[in-house]
Formats: structure tokens, sequence, C-alpha cells
């Protein structure tokens, strides 16, 4: 186990009005892994990675990587892990090539290693058309991949990346998961935040997720998707609102988990077995005129991950 | 001092656009007291000429010390860059000395510059001490180690309007450019405590050796400065919230 979280909590402000942005946190994460950690905006993820880098005093709970406290040493913390944050890098004049290139020797690479490293990402993440051109002139998501390249040019034994996908184009962000697969090929340990919940589940090992400042569920992607994995969604298009909110299923789709209508786009969630009669009754109505196209899949962790942090008071009850 | 002399080529490497500009502005800023100043004392006399010129160099190494860095470093925590920074894998000292460091160099070219032009000016021959060196040295990192203790240890826009206050007051309320004798009584005693005086008179002293000697007493008091603004910056630095 390379990253050992126990029992953090950090709370800010003191006494009753004290906010717990993480709340008795218990995470590992071990070289060659990917952790995704979901969670709505202010759920406490970006707080759990200052912890660990030293950027924040946790108020109780131990962080240990290699078996080393980082809470007492954070300097350790900060040679061990390499973290892209939340904010992409302002360059100014320097160029990305420049700015990955620094960021290796300054995370100790030699000239050789650096030049090399950094031709690999800019390669993989096929980044040389903006490579050698000025920060300022550059788009966001170009910055936002730069800053990725920072982190992981020469990357610690943990990589902590702080919603890497923002801002970045579909074709690259393929590219760039295909990068923190690589990471945790290389051996490092890899610390994922995203919003992104259905790309991420494709590349991460284990997944947390955290509500107000707990973690409510952790595990595998096929864990956490667990029951759900018996379920069917059908979504459909409509011709017009009116007829998205006249259509009914038949009963033998049988009794319909959930329904969902939203201008005309109809979502239902069916048993795996009523799957035949969903199709027959989606073809039926786009026969009839009334749906334009249809499909069944099964029922995502964006799901899942919705269904656990519906109801903010739930998960405390848990 | 493998991390010193890489974050130094990092800050040069960030500034690289704004770096003429910075250094025409310093030029700018010690020729501009020499001849404004001139200005609103036609006929210097020669005490007024020494103030004048050696007050230029210090009001430069002010400019840049407490003014320009420390906005470099605001900017920086706005964006979200001086946290990053601090995640690195470097010693907090090699970040600053680096940042010093480059500040310092940044400031000389316009020095030079202003001394020169004081000198045809108010057509001044000066007894230059060797200890110039050491206490132009000790006057930019005073300067530059106040500036980062202010820019790190207040909020962005109190930092802003602090360094504009220094600016203003050096300029105008601090016996730099003239004696103290010629402020009032207050204001004469509490720059008895600020580093104004102390810095200005280093730089004076050692451009143009009175007869009376160098006083060690400027240099004592600009090392406590330094000291006190390096331990903020240095607090704030490794502190965590």
């Amino acid at each position: 186990m390379v990253l050992r979280i126990g029992h953090l909590t950090k709370v800010y402000g003191k006494g009753a009005k004290g906010v717990r942005a993480n709340d008795d946190i218990s995470l590992d994460v071990s070289a060659g892994e990917v952790v995704g950690l979901f969670g709505h905006n202010g759920a406490g993820k970006t707080t759990l990675l200052h912890q660990v880098i030293g950027l924040t005093m946790p108020t109780s709970g131990t962080i240990s990587i290699d078996g080393k406290d980082v809470i007492a040493d954070p300097a350790h913390a900060r040679r061990a892990c390499s973290i892209q944050p939340q904010t992409h890098a302002s360059l100014g004049a320097v160029t990305p090539r420049q700015a990955i290139e620094m960021m290796a020797r300054i995370r100790g690479a030699g000239r050789h290693r650096a030049r090399q490293r950094t031709a690999e990402l800019i390669a993989g993440l096929e980044l040389e058309p903006w490579a050698s051109k000025a920060g300022q002139q550059l788009s966001g998501g170009v910055l936002r991949l730069t800053t990725f390249c920072q982190a992981a040019v020469e990357p610690g034994r943990v990589v902590m990346l702080d919603e890497p996908t923002n801002d970045v184009d579909p074709v690259r962000r393929r590219l760039l998961w295909r990068q923190i697969r690589a990471l945790a090929d290389a051996g490092c340990a890899v610390l994922l935040v995203t919003h992104g919940v259905t790309e991420a589940e494709r590349v991460v090992d284990r997944i947390a997720i955290l509500q107000s400042g707990r973690i409510v569920a952790q595990g595998t992607p096929a864990r956490l998707r667990g029951g759900h994995d018996e379920r069917l969604r059908l979504e459909l298009s409509a011709v017009s609102e009116a007829a998205a909110a006249a259509l009914r299923p038949p009963s033998e789709m049988g009794d319909q988990m959930g329904m969902a209508v939203v201008g005309r786009r109809v979502v239902v969630t069916i048993a795996a077995d009523k799957a035949s009669a969903a199709v027959a009754w989606a073809q039926a109505e786009r026969a009839a005129g009334t749906v334009e196209e249809f499909a069944i899949n099964p029922a995502s962790l964006e799901d899942v991950y919705i269904g656990l942090t519906a109801d903010p008071k739930e998960p405390r009850d848990a | 001092m493998r991390s010193y002399l890489l974050l130094m080529r990092w800050t040069l490497l960030h500034l690289r656009s704004v770096l003429p500009l910075l250094l025409f502005l310093q030029t700018l800023i010690g020729v501009g007291v020499v001849v404004g100043f001139s200005f609103l004392v036609p006929q210097a006399d020669s005490v007024t000429a020494l103030y004048l010129s050696t007050g230029s160099l210090t009001i430069g190494l002010i400019t840049v010390g407490m003014v320009a860095a420390p906005q470099l470093v605001t900017q920086a925590k706005m964006t979200g860059a001086f946290d990053h920074q601090r995640t690195l894998p470097v010693p907090r000292l090699a970040m600053l000395a680096a940042d010093a460091t480059v500040w310092i160099a940044l400031a000389l070219p316009g020095l030079a510059t202003a001394l020169a032009v004081a000198a045809v000016r108010f057509d001044l021959s000066f007894v230059v001490s060797p200890l110039v060196v050491p206490a132009i040295l000790l006057v930019a990192l005073c300067s530059v180690s106040i500036g980062f203790g202010i820019a790190y240890g207040s909020k962005p826009e109190v930092a802003g309007l602090l360094s504009q206050l220094i600016l203003f007051v050096a300029l105008m309320f601090a016996p730099i450019n003239y004696p103290a004798e010629r402020l009032p009584r207050w204001l004469a005693t509490a720059h008895e405590f600020l580093p104004f005086t102390y810095m200005a008179q280093a730089v004076r002293e050692t451009v143009n050796v009175p007869a009376a000697g160098i006083s060690p007493l400027s240099f004592g008091v600009l090392a406590l400065w330094g000291a006190a603004g390096l331990a903020v910056t240095y607090r704030v630095m490794t502190r965590r919230g």
C-alpha cells in the first residue's frame, strides 16, 4: 500500500459553526492502482488532496506514504507526490514544452530524461501543434493538459489529479485516460478527482464516492453497480414534448423502477428480463410516429452515483 | 543549490515577456526621481543633489522589492499558482532565494543608469566606498523580504493597497530624497523605526562617504527588518491551513 489515509477529519472553523470538510475518511491506494474520487462540488475532494500534499493541516487522522507519516513530514509528501491542481497553469510567455520540461527538472529528472519524458507525453496527448507556442495563446484545454503533463512527467510515488479532463476535447480525453492508466501501470498510485463518472469508469480500479465530507461508498465499479447490474435503461426521443408526456409503457414491461421525462427525452429503468418487451414497445411507438429513436443500455455508474448522492441526509444515517 | 538554479531559470522564463518592460520601467523610475525632483527644487545645493541622486537608487530598490515583486506574488496567489508552487519538492528557502535574486538583478541596470544621469545632471563626483556593493545588496534584500512578507502575509487586495502606500510614503514622506530634519517631529520619530531612513542612509553613505564615516547602525537595522520580512514569508510558505 503506497498511500494510506486513516480516519482523516478536517474541520474548518471552531465549535458548532465548524464545517466538516472531511469526516472520518479512510482510503488506501496501492501501486499500480487508479482510484477515482467522485462527489458533488464542495464534497471535500480537493480538501482531501491538499491534506495529502501538505497544503492543509488535518484536524485528526493519519496519512502515510510508503509507511512514512507525512502529516509530521510534509516535505516527504512533496517529494513523494505530484499533483495536478484544479486551476490550470498560467504560463505567460512560457511554452508547454518548456513548462513540462522545467517541471521534470525541478522534480529531479536529469536533462536527458526530462526531454525524453516531455516528448513522450506531448506525443501521447497529440499536443505537438501547441507545444512550442506561448502559454497566453493557448486554450483552456491545452493548458489543462499541460498541467497534467507537469504532474505526470516525473511522477511521484503518488500522483493526484484534480479534475484533469475539464475543458479537454473528447478525442484528447481518451488519450488522457490512456496516459493516466499508463502512470498506474508504471507503478504509481493514482488518486483521481473527476465529475466524468462514465468515462472514468473504464479506467479506474476502485471508486470512492464522497458526500458532504464522508465516503458513502467505496469499491470496484462492478461492485458499486451491484444491484444495478440487473437493470437496463431505455432511452426514447419523442417527436414532441406532448408526445413524450403521453408515452405510457405497457404492463408487459413490468413495474417500472423509474420513468423520467425531460422535454422530448424519456428514460425508463427496467429489469433486464423485460428487454424484449421494451424493444417491442419502443419499436411500435416508432412505427406509430411518436418516437424518433431509442436505445437500451445497462444502467451506468452515473445512475448509481446519482442515487447515492441524491439525498444529502441519507448517507449520514447509513 | 540545484533547485535554486532551476527555480531561478523558471522565474526568468516566466518573466521573459515582461522583462524588457520591467527593466525599462526600473530605469525610468530611477532617472525620473532625479530629473523630476530637480524640477521641484530648481536650485539644488550639493546636499539636495546628493540626496536626490542616491535617493533615486533607494526608490528604485523599493519599487522592485516592495511593489513589483509582491504584485507578482499576489497574482500567483489569485491564479492558484502559489499553492501549486508550494507543492513542489524543493526547499522553501531555495524558492525565496531564487525569486529574490531575479528581482535584485532586475533592479541593477536601472540603478546604474540613474546614478550616471544624476552625476551628469548635478555635476557630482562621488567618493564611492567598496561597501556600496553589500549596502545595495542589503537594501535590496531587505526590500524584497519585506515585500514578500506583505504579499505572503496579507490578503491579495490588502497587499496591493499596502504596496501602493509604501511607494507613496517612500517617494514623498520618507527621508530618502531629503534630510530627516525637514520632516515634522512625529514623522521623523516614526522613521527612526521604519526601514526607509536606513535604506537611504546605507546607499548614500557608501556612494559618497561622509567625513564622519559610514554608520553601522543603518546596516544593523536593515538586517533586522530583512530578517523580520523573511520570517513572515517563511512562516506563510510553510503554514498549513
